[in-house]
């Protein structure tokens, strides 16, 4: 038997299994069997292992090189390092939907097994739509997509995606993008077993929390991920350009970020429980819809993968889960009853409400400016894009006015306040907007939006860190209040890097020969000189600079360009030296070694770096969140604190 | 059964299937170019070989399958097969030509050597010719009908399929 024979049976087997699991989950359902939904569960893990096992034989096939192998055929390549070659199961279509099942199988293992003493009303329905998620995921894999075809080996193989093999980020990215999208699933399922059932129980909001928050964690870095690779890559200083596929990634961030405010309503007053399981499932959708715009070939962006067969398959699995969400919600809606109601307004949940009418707003503008070009080529026949303008004049004013509530949102107590209290709690915090925009004048920030966000944030930190305090007793008492805030604090920060470093960016050309040096800002930078390398899978012109700030030498760049084989045009790499109070970044434009003449493009950016680790804060924050707070075991009576629940 | 809920929820599907559904037909590598529907411009370029000056518009009266590429382009090895394998069946009634810009002619003459040489190849030396076209890449391919109007451009590696759809364009008009 040959490694593409065994590869394909097991995914054969791995699409059998997950479709009679969602069979056996369903029935099981209707029939509140306890045996069907003890198989279910048996199907799952089933399911699991044989993902594991294809991913497992695809990567020895990887690594022995072995090219009979259709995708080895197409990635493969002898010359290439072993890391890329491990990661080059997610470098191209059909190891990326291996990649997928792979993911796929340990969330679908590891929530049948976390959830396999609770809510055995919910678990086979909930495991049914896992399952059948997957038999789609595993049919793609058996039929349009198969990377296990039989094909005459070749002597070598082209090797990966460049882009892939020109940053260790981009090893990173991946993994963590699939991680947050393919966990979507797992909370999409337990809101579709909620609707099937009717109700939305106060028990299966702890996992349905716990199952959104982690690839949330995952798809925020994700983010910031791709971003930063960007930034290091490609070349331009910027860490995002609104492209069709970055638009993909944030949609689902921006609806599932929507659910866990909701939840914490949910939670707390029992009410939006309709709307949750909305946001839930559209999260879910928006994935299926970002995996659709990055495979179908129809959108023009860094990211594509090359046309493929597949996107129709994809449309049609997008068509069918719309209908059946819309179909589950329409039917159930009127019975998830509300436990509580809305007292007023102007109190946290009225808060919370506005918030969520924001990030749906912001989920709107991204997707119309993602998918106007095919509207307009739909209805009149002409290419155009949307570019910066539109989102930046979109998304700016109410991403602003998030940040002003992420400020007024937590200052204000739940279900209502007299005139007194909400003066006392939102009078204070506007000393810290005065403090930020006060620091951020005198640095010379004079953009009227990112003076906004500077007030903003200044209002919201203090209030942010005014419910941080005694941090050890609220990890004990309130981790998950606590963790809230850990991430507001990230976020924060984020908002207030974005706004400085897209505002206050200095860029500057310069033309050097060897020897040559020229003042970019502070800091002096001279030629050293233009080398050529040639390494294993790609050939290297590198300029190296000595960096100096204020006569004193701070450190040697060398930006280059590298030219792989597969590629149609060199990639430029920059390289960047980073400080706590901003980037220096030199981006080769123009390169002559024989010449020893270099054309650099140098930019200074305040910040940027911030943004980076705020998002890891962020992350850290959810990850506290997840942890579970350790009360019952405890036999010191603990004091009720007001707002324990969550923030 | 919620009608308000299903109303808006079919309208939202048909609108996202439906945009989706026609963007699948379209192919982003499909290049608008303002250059189509006009005159090609013109040019007369030292070919690779023989030396001798060739200008585009000696091969009005048939349609051109005009091939920008250089021997350091990746997809320019993949696509080369395809449009050596296709001229030969297809010239003299379409003719292929090929423009090498930023390159030398001893790789030029090289590269054709060893992987086949079934049509012209000319020499953009100062890469003008390239900077008339708009050319963002290599490859990067157009196609003229035969009274030399730009029908079509495509950017990327041609495969058979996609270079017969558009030589079918540029042969009705």
């Amino acid at each position: 038997m040959t490694t593409a024979s065994i590869g394909r049976f097991v995914i054969l087997a791995s699409v059998l299994v997950s479709t009679g699991g969602a069979v056996i989950g369903f029935y099981a359902g209707r029939s509140r069997s306890r045996a069907g939904l003890q198989w279910a569960r048996r199907f799952a893990y089933g399911y699991a292992l044989l993902m594991i096992a294809a991913t497992a034989v695809m990567e020895y096939a990887l690594l022995t090189h072995d090219f009979s192998v259709s995708y080895v055929a197409h990635v493969g390549s002898l010359t290439t390092p072993t890391w890329v070659t491990i990661a080059s199961l997610w470098s191209s279509l059909e190891g990326s939907i291996l990649f997928w099942g792979f993911i796929l199988g340990i969330y679908i293992a590891v929530a049948t097994y976390l959830t396999r003493k609770h809510n055995d009303e919910y678990m086979p329905d909930a495991i049914g739509v896992w399952l059948s998620c997957a038999a789609f995921f595993s049919f793609l894999i058996a039929a349009p997509a198969n990377p296990f075809l039989s094909v005459a080996p070749a002597a070598d193989g082209p090797g990966p995606n460049a882009l892939l093999q020109n940053h260790i980020l981009m090893v990173i990215h991946p993994p963590f993008l699939y991680l947050g999208y393919v966990g979507m699933t797992i909370p999409f399922g337990l809101a579709c077993a909620a609707l099937i059932q009717g109700r939305l129980g106060h028990s299966i909001l702890k996992p349905l929390r716990a199952a959104l928050m982690l690839p949330w964690i995952f798809l925020t870095i994700a983010i910031m991920l791709g971003g930063w690779w960007a930034y290091e890559v490609l070349g331009w200083g910027g860490y995002w350009a609104w492209d069709p596929v970055e638009n993909a990634s944030l949609l689902p961030w921006l609806t599932a970020t929507a659910a866990l405010h909701s939840m914490v309503v949910l939670e707390r007053r029992g009410v939006l429980k309709g709307w949750t399981i909305t946001l839930i499932q559209s999260t879910f959708l928006l994935t299926i819809l970002g995996t659709f715009m990055t495979r179908s070939g129809v959108f023009n962006s860094v990211h594509s993968f090359t046309q493929s067969a597949i996107g129709p398959t994809i449309l049609v699995f997008l068509a069918a889960v719309l209908i059946f969400s819309i179909v589950l919600l329409a039917l159930r809606i009127d019975r998830l009853e509300a436990d509580g109601n809305f007292d007023s307004g102007v109190s946290r949940e009225g808060m919370f409400l506005f918030n969520n009418l924001l990030f749906v707003v912001l989920t709107f503008t991204v997707l119309i400016g993602t998918v106007f070009p095919l509207i307009v080529e739909a209805v009149r026949g002409k290419q155009m894009s949307v570019g910066r303008p539109y989102f930046d004049s979109m998304v700016v004013p109410v991403g602003a006015l998030l940040l002003f509530l992420l400020g007024v949102g937590p200052a204000l107590p739940w279900g209502g306040a007299t005139a007194k209290q909400i003066r006392r709690a939102l009078l204070p915090p506007i000393g810290g907007a005065f403090v930020l925009l006060a620091l951020g004048f005198a640095f010379g920030a004079r953009n009227p939006w990112t003076l906004i966000t500077l007030a903003f944030g200044g209002y919201a930190a203090q209030v942010t860190l005014s419910q941080m305090r005694s941090p050890v007793t609220q990890l004990r008492r309130a981790r998950r209040r606590f963790a809230s805030y850990v991430v507001h604090s990230g976020v924060v920060i984020v908002f207030v890097a974005i706004a400085i470093s897209s505002t206050m960016r200095y860029t500057q050309e310069v033309h050097l020969t060897k020897g040559g040096s020229a003042n970019v800002g502070a800091y002096t930078i001279t030629l050293i000189g233009v080398d050529e390398r040639h390494e294993p899978n790609r050939f290297a012109t590198v300029a190296r600079f000595d960096v100096a700030k204020n006569g004193v030498h701070k450190t040697t760049l060398e930006p280059r360009m590298n030219q792989y084989v597969a590629m149609r045009e060199p990639i430029g790499t920059p390289d960047v030296y980073s400080t706590i109070g901003g980037d220096f970044y030199l981006s080769v434009m123009n390169i002559d070694a024989g010449a020893q003449s270099v054309a650099v493009n140098a930019i200074i950016t305040p910040f940027v770096g911030w943004i980076w680790g705020a998002v890891i804060l962020m992350g850290l924050g959810g990850v506290m969140a997840l942890v579970p707070q350790r009360t019952a075991r405890e036999h010191v009576v603990i004091p009720v604190i007001e707002d324990a629940v969550e923030a | 059964m919620n009608r308000t809920v299903l109303f808006v929820g079919f309208f939202i599907a048909v609108a996202v299937i439906g945009v989706l559904f026609v963007g699948l037909g379209k192919d982003p590598q499909v290049i608008d170019s303002p250059l189509i529907g006009h005159a090609a411009p013109p040019f007369a370029l030292k070919a690779v070989g023989s030396g001798e000056t060739i200008n585009l518009a000696q091969f009005r009266g048939r349609p051109v399958v005009l091939n920008f590429w250089a021997t350091w382009c990746g997809p320019c090895y993949e696509e080369h097969p395809t449009l050596v394998a296709n001229a030969r069946q297809m010239q003299p009634s379409v003719q292929f030509l090929g423009v090498v810009f930023q390159d030398t002619e001893d790789q030029i003459q090289k590269f054709l050597n060893e992987r086949g040489n079934a049509y012209p190849t000319v020499i953009d030396d100062a890469g003008k010719t390239a900077i008339a076209y708009g050319v963002g890449g290599v490859p990067e391919t157009f196609f003229l009908d035969k009274n030399g109007t730009i029908v079509a451009k495509f950017a990327g590696p041609l495969n058979t399929e996609t270079l017969q759809s558009y030589l079918q364009k540029a042969m009705k008009q």
